[in-house]
């Protein structure tokens, strides 16, 4: 692929990232070149900072890589305890909210986004 | 090129101090230019680490107004920001510097001031803590740094066995240290139950697991070998440097339980010192939480991947162990002005080089290493002292 036909389009933005994941759809890019796959847009690849991404409809369904429980929570955060967890998706990994008691190596499913925030963050149940 | 040298030494006690930062650093300055038996008209260029002024002081420009209230304005100053790794960046660079001879005598130091006493409060130091993380697809979540290295020492413990009580022994341990370091924020002692029966703050991490909030002040006179040997401060040799970083977010990371950027810099120093982990006699790591220092031990390869939960269970890095880790306390016990903690760890490696350490001596140590880590370890600087032979 030549360096014009991978650049054709801008890479996807946080602001489609957001409004899409607050429409209920999780996007991320695949590199071109390495195949690597983020759920946190970015200008080039984080593998091999190649800028030839394509933009791309993250499963969603997944399994729970890691999970913490955060019972002191930073400011504008009330509400005790909640969980966060990095959700496996096969290529990529996310970092995502999460519900219920799921542990590591359960599968969880993506539900939409946290409700009551002004920026959007994914949640997995 | 020249070598470069540590030449004096000076650090506050860390714990509480109401007032203002340039106060502060001016202990610790004023006690390394005395060490190293220099004034401020011999410095020639100052690098300064401070991680979060701008937000929890309303204070930015910082190096300069330092620099002025310790009688040095007019050289040219730097401030560096890496997160926790801050201070020990600033002095990689004070050290390139002198090395290459662009300046001959150099004060690096670090400072900032964290405590709910004399700043903000819990919440929102949680939240100035969490702004280290990536703005857009990790912040939105809550994710705190207790949360952060949750998560990397929870994958840790599903993929090795690491079990709560073997992270409470760092804790018993590094405590028991800070009883040894006058300095250091805590000196009490405490047990295996006495962590496990704490509040949880981010699991698996309960309050004794995590490093206090602290305020407080290091500094350094870094100088060459020629002008080292003419100066009143007992030397110790700068034989490496690494300094690496990783990818932002965390969830894009290869391997969570890696700290991928502190394998690559201590390699790095590794190779420049021509020395290696069975060489070291005692070792400084950045032990934010309990889990973060049984991932430093493993990518330092002082221990094998997946026995870094056992050692301090079976006294491996304990003071009198096989090879002593945070004998100052670390973190946890000492304190962790997030600006001041990399020069810290370099004022008590000295110390240990220089067998100055007191009661936590450790004997004969001739070859020293610091881990310091900022950040969800995107960021790790690993640096190798030895002492004058
Ligand atoms: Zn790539």
């Amino acid at each position: 692929m030549s360096a014009d036909e991978s650049r054709a389009s801008a890479p996807l933005s946080y602001d489609e990232w957001a409004s899409a994941l607050e429409d209920g759809e999780l996007l991320g890019q695949r590199c071109t070149a390495c195949g690597h796959e983020t759920a946190a847009p970015k200008a080039a690849c984080g593998r091999c900072g190649s800028r030839g991404l394509e933009t791309v409809s993250l499963p969603t369904k997944g399994v729970v890589y890691s999970e913490t429980t955060i019972a002191v929570a930073p400011a504008g955060f009330d509400g005790g305890s909640y969980r966060v967890a990095v959700i496996d998706l096969g290529e990529a990994r996310v970092l995502a909210r999460l519900e219920g008691d799921a542990g590591i190596g359960d599968s969880v499913e993506f539900v939409g986004s946290l409700e009551g925030r002004e920026e959007p963050a994914p949640l997995f149940a | 090129m020249t070598d470069a040298r540590v030449v004096g030494i000076g650090m506050t006690e860390f714990g509480v101090h109401d007032r203002p930062l340039p106060e502060l650093f001016a202990d610790a300055a004023f006690e390394a230019f005395d060490d190293a038996g220099v004034e401020g008209v011999d410095i020639d260029a100052f690098y300064l680490g401070n991680a979060m002024g701008g937000q929890t002081e309303r204070d930015t420009h910082l190096a300069p107004t330092l620099a002025t209230h310790v009688g040095i304005a007019g050289v040219p100053c730097q401030r560096y920001e890496d997160a926790c790794a801050t201070s020990s960046n600033a002095f990689k660079h004070a050290v390139r510097a002198v090395e290459a001879g662009d300046h001959d005598v150099v004060l690096v130091g670090g400072v900032e001031r964290c405590t709910p006493t004399t700043g903000l409060d819990t919440p929102e130091m949680t939240s100035i803590f969490a702004s280290a993380a990536h703005r857009q697809y990790e912040q939105p979540t809550g994710l705190t740094f207790p949360g952060v290295f949750g998560l990397l020492t929870t994958r840790h413990m599903h993929e090795y066995g690491t079990t709560e009580e073997e992270l409470a022994a760092v804790a018993v341990k590094n405590h028991r240290h800070g009883t040894l370091n006058p300095r250091a924020q805590f000196g009490k002692e405490i047990t295996v139950e006495d962590v496990l029966e704490g509040p949880v703050v981010a699991s698996p991490f309960r309050l004794m697991d995590c490093c206090p909030f602290s305020d407080g002040a290091a500094a350094v006179v870094v100088t060459n070998d020629e002008i080292a040997g003419t100066l009143d401060g007992d030397p110790v040799g700068v034989a490496g440097i690494g300094h690496a970083t990783d990818v932002i977010p965390l969830a894009d990371k290869a391997d969570l339980t890696a700290t991928q950027s502190a394998r690559d810099a201590a390699s790095q120093a590794y190779e420049a010192a021509g020395t290696g982990p069975d060489d070291l006699d005692v070792v400084e790591v950045h032990d934010c939480f309990t889990g973060a220092e049984v991932l430093a031990i493993e990518a330092l390869d002082l221990v094998e991947d997946g026995e870094g939960g056992r050692a301090a269970v079976e006294g491996l890095t304990a003071l009198e162990g096989r090879i002593p880790v945070n004998p100052s306390g670390g973190l946890k016990a000492k304190g962790h002005p997030i600006g001041a903690t990399g020069v810290a760890q370099l004022v008590e490696l000295t110390e240990q080089l220089r067998g100055d350490a007191g009661d936590r001596q450790v004997e004969g140590a001739e070859r020293a290493l610091a881990h310091n880590l900022g950040g969800d370890a995107a960021t790790t600087v690993v640096t190798i002292l030895e002492g004058a032979t």
